[in-house]
């Protein structure tokens, strides 16, 4: 087991070496560059070649990438163009810290919502409510991000004047009582974004957990418990609970790394100051520091999410416990 | 069961537990500071040291607009509008732009041209501060002058601005340290000399390559200085949070007078402008062709807040007169007859843009109202494609116009083009997006057989847009465009003194141009904006100036 997850961790840098200079060979490919970008309108080629000069843009790629890797594995990702006068990292960590709690929340919503919805319609498989849950998740599933968000905004903004427009205010806010007693309640910026994230996701997750209990309800471990005897609740709390969770432990994994790209349209119509809008920003106008930035932290994540999957299946299911499999 | 009770026990227990304590250091922590906030925020406070003959009335309220985060803070390197809206305001020059559009002495006192008209000579105001209270001297302005050229600085838009000083390229290529063309010659004067007599010296001195900046700071912190810079405008930049606000503040020892308003929120987070307009989180928000109906109705709660005011921005569609069938007159000719951009206009963007007359937009000196551009005419259209060396639409190569977009379909107007001129002259034309980058870079290296593109005035002078775009030697000319004619023109405007002549040779120079239809002129852009009735005096104007010190806000 040990030596299974050193070895996984030997490859990390190995992984990452080939990552970034794919990312590096391919935006710098890619026309234009953001010099031309700064320089607006007055894209004079000779002022251009002497910025870019003085940027230090007009070397060799493999030059440049070195010096790229120099700074990256001392933790200096070097400078924007789309923001000058700052460092990569001050700009992408808050907005990735932004994201990652928004995204969090998001997770936790879809994971608390979409698994008991899922037991209770595989449980009441047969019935007029199975199909209903699960067509109603359907239609929820199909709604895209972008035509949600105006109608709730509407409804719960506007008309209700519940909670605000838009904008970003933490996780927790405090709710006052007498203006002595204070309760910390989620923050009211968080609903609507968190509305509109979830209601696609929590759908997926449902279906995903009704199919497996609906398959684990049939298997032979299951009838035995319910033949000696067990209460329901047991059976299905003790048996198809843990069952059904398998395959979502992969989602988690995923969906975990999708959350930190960012929610672009949620972020970007909700004004959030996440990592979503800001990498589509930083790819347009080839801001390559940024780029690259964000690529190696994702691609870091997703190696390291994969093997914290890969250990938790071991440890919720004792059969593919790595390394110690001989039974 | 008895387990699961214990566990909820201990629960609520808990939330007990944080609830207590939350509150409890919440009451302590606003108790013990809502002394100093109270002091900080009610502004206002009078230390009015201006000059005696302005307004010295302290600054009061906020006003509270949706904008977006700066590119930079640095003068010298911006070169995009929205930088420049914050750093008119934080920063000044010798010249400014005036709510008029004249162009008047700022941080300069009076100046004096030499008879040559290659000189001149700025004479500084006495009462001019860096927000830290130091006075600006001409050194000020000269080591400013010399930072915004040098290479190190490496601005991409020096020479643009600049590169009339004498000096100014050798400076920015290297080759010099420092630019003779700026002399300071007492602590009060500063003189220019430029590379030959130009009248549209004094427009480019309006734009902030030439804004002065504080040498003592940036030697300081020459990495970091412009998150909290010193400059010498009517406000300064109190907080910067990235992503989220910008907060000014109004500079109480501002040589123009204190600014009216005390406090200028930017909400930089994005979102629904007006929405939250609505909601009253916003001061001004601009209206989109899908809310502008609303704002035209009478009835609607955002008619009386709504205003209409004309843009120094023209869209156009560009022909590469070296490319096949648009190196013939006769060819781009018949695609400007063949399109009605009074239609277009009408049914694509529901009037929020105004037909293009010309290429000089409304309020730029040499504008004319008359329509100068190739009218809507299917016959002339057809007859002009016939006088082509292709003589019918058959004998044309395949033809590509490129635009700006990640859609899976062009820009609507595009495709209202590409069908009348398939109606009318039988010609299929291909749309083809790319994105931004790559755009530019087509573009720029001249392969783009027919564009669709727009142009910002950067200063109020028809120099700026017909000599830089047009004359066959400029490096912006991307059409390939030449005319001997218009060069000849161009040439004489660029020295000719009198004002009058002057515009009179960019009047003729620009019907030359549209004549020989190097581009089509399609639009003047518009800004479509409602302001809360709180707040008294906001205008948009065509281009960015300083404009927050006129503003007063009532409530």
């Amino acid at each position: 087991m040990a030596a299974y997850v050193v070895r996984r961790l030997l490859w990390l840098p190995v992984t990452l070496l080939i990552v970034t200079f794919l990312t590096f060979v391919i935006a710098r490919f890619g026309p234009g560059d953001p010099v031309s970008i700064a320089a607006g309108q007055f894209r004079d080629p000779e002022v251009l070649a002497q910025v870019r000069a003085e940027r230090g843009l007009d070397g060799s790629l493999l030059e440049q990438y070195v010096r790229w890797l120099g700074g990256a594995v001392r933790g200096d990702f070097g400078e924007s163009f789309l923001q000058q006068g700052f460092t990569v990292n001050e700009l992408i960590f808050p907005k990735m810290w932004v994201s990652a709690q928004l995204g969090f929340m998001a997770l936790v919503v879809v994971f608390t919502l979409g698994i008991p919805l899922g037991l209770l319609a595989a449980r009441l498989n047969g019935t007029w409510i199975d199909p209903f849950i699960i067509s109603a998740l359907l239609f929820l599933q199909a709604i895209p991000v972008l035509v949600i968000i105006p109608p709730i905004l509407w409804l719960f903004a506007l008309q209700f004047d519940l909670m605000p427009v838009g904008g970003w205010g933490g996780l927790i806010d405090i709710w006052w009582i007498g203006g002595v007693i204070a309760i910390p309640i989620p923050d009211p910026h968080l609903y609507i974004p968190l509305l509109s994230m979830s209601l696609g996701g929590f759908a997926g997750v449902a279906r995903l957990v009704r199919i497996t209990a609906l398959e684990i309800q049939t298997e032979d471990y299951i009838r035995t418990a319910r033949a000696k005897g067990l209460p329901e609740s047991t059976v299905q709390l003790k048996h198809v609970l843990p069952n059904s969770l398998l395959p979502v432990v992969t989602v988690v994994g995923f969906a975990l790394v999708g959350i930190l790209e960012g929610a672009f349209f949620t972020e970007t119509l909700l004004g959030i100051p996440g990592i979503g809008r800001f990498t589509f920003e930083a790819v347009v106008s080839r801001d390559y520091d940024v780029i690259m930035a964000i690529t190696s932290i994702l691609a870091s994540v997703f190696v390291l999410m994969n093997l914290a999957v890969e250990l938790t299946y071991g440890w919720i299911d004792p059969r593919i416990r790595l390394g110690e499999a001989r039974s | 069961m008895g387990g699961q009770n214990r566990v909820l026990a201990i629960l609520l227990g808990v939330l007990a537990v944080l609830v207590l304590a939350v509150g409890g250091l919440s009451a302590i922590l606003l108790a013990s500071g809502s002394g100093d906030d109270d002091g900080g925020s009610s502004g206002g406070v009078t230390t009015s040291s201006g000059g005696g003959e302005v307004d010295t009335s302290p600054a009061s309220g906020r006003i509270r607009l949706a904008s977006g985060d700066p590119i930079t803070l640095d003068p010298h390197i911006a070169g995009d509008a929205l930088s420049a809206e914050y750093i008119v305001e934080i920063y000044s020059g010798l010249m400014t732009i005036d709510p008029d559009l004249n162009i008047v002495p700022d941080l300069a006192a009076s100046f004096e041209v030499s008879d040559d008209g290659t000189q001149y000579t700025f004479v500084l105001r006495d009462d001019a501060f860096f927000h830290t209270g130091r006075r600006v001297t001409a050194e000020d302005v000269k080591y400013s002058i010399e930072r915004a050229s040098s290479r190190e600085v490496a601005s991409p838009v020096a020479l643009a601005y600049l590169g009339d000083i004498v000096g100014v390229r050798d400076h920015f290529f290297g080759l010099a340290d420092d630019v003779p063309g700026v002399e300071v010659i007492d602590e009060r004067t500063v003189r220019f000399t430029l590379d030959a007599p130009k009248p549209y010296f004094l427009a480019k001195m309006t734009y902030p390559t030439s804004f002065v900046v504080d040498r003592e700071q940036i030697e300081a912190n020459p990495r970091n200085w412009t998150r909290k810079p010193n400059g010498t405008g009517p406000y300064e930049l109190q907080e910067w949070r990235l992503g989220e606000r910008i907060v000014l503040r109004a500079n109480e020892r501002y040589y123009g007078g204190v600014p009216k308003v005390a406090e200028v929120l930017y909400e930089l987070a994005g979102g629904s402008a007006l929405t939250r307009f609505e909601n009253d989180e916003l001061d001004v928000a601009p209206i989109t062709v899908n809310d502008v109906d609303r704002a035209r109705d009478p009835s609607s709660d955002l008619a009386p807040l709504y205003t209409v005011s004309p843009q120094f921005t023209i869209s156009y569609i560009a022909f590469n007169t070296n490319v096949p069938p648009f190196d013939d007159v006769n060819v781009r000719k018949a695609f400007g007859l063949a399109i009605d951009r009074g239609k277009i206009a009408e049914v694509t963007f529901n009037n929020m843009l105004l037909p293009a007359t010309g290429i000089l937009p409304p309020q730029l000196p040499g504008f004319t109202p008359e329509d100068k551009t190739y009218e809507f005419d299917p016959d002339a259209a057809r007859a002009a494609l016939e006088a082509s060396t292709y003589g019918s639409a058959d004998a044309l190569p395949s033809i590509v116009i490129t635009e700006v977009g990640g859609g899976a379909e062009g820009r609507i107007d595009t495709q209202a083009f590409l069908e009348q001129w398939r109606d009318v002259l039988g010609v299929s034309v291909e749309i083809r997006q790319t994105d931004f980058a790559t755009f530019l870079a087509d573009q720029d290296a001249g392969r783009l057989q027919m564009f669709n593109a727009g142009w910002i005035m950067d200063y109020p002078d028809p120099e700026d847009i017909l000599d830089l775009k047009f004359h066959s030697e400029s490096a912006l000319n991307d059409v390939a465009y030449s005319n001997a004619e218009v060069d000849d023109l161009l040439d004489k405007a660029r020295v000719e003194r009198d004002p009058e002549a002057r515009i009179q040779d960019y009047q003729q120079a620009e019907r030359l141009i549209v004549q020989d239809a190097a581009w089509l002129p399609l639009y003047f852009s518009q800004a479509h904006v409602v302001v809360n009735p709180a707040v008294k005096g906001w205008f948009e104007p065509p281009m960015v100036i300083p404009r927050l010190r006129f503003v007063e806000v009532d409530r």
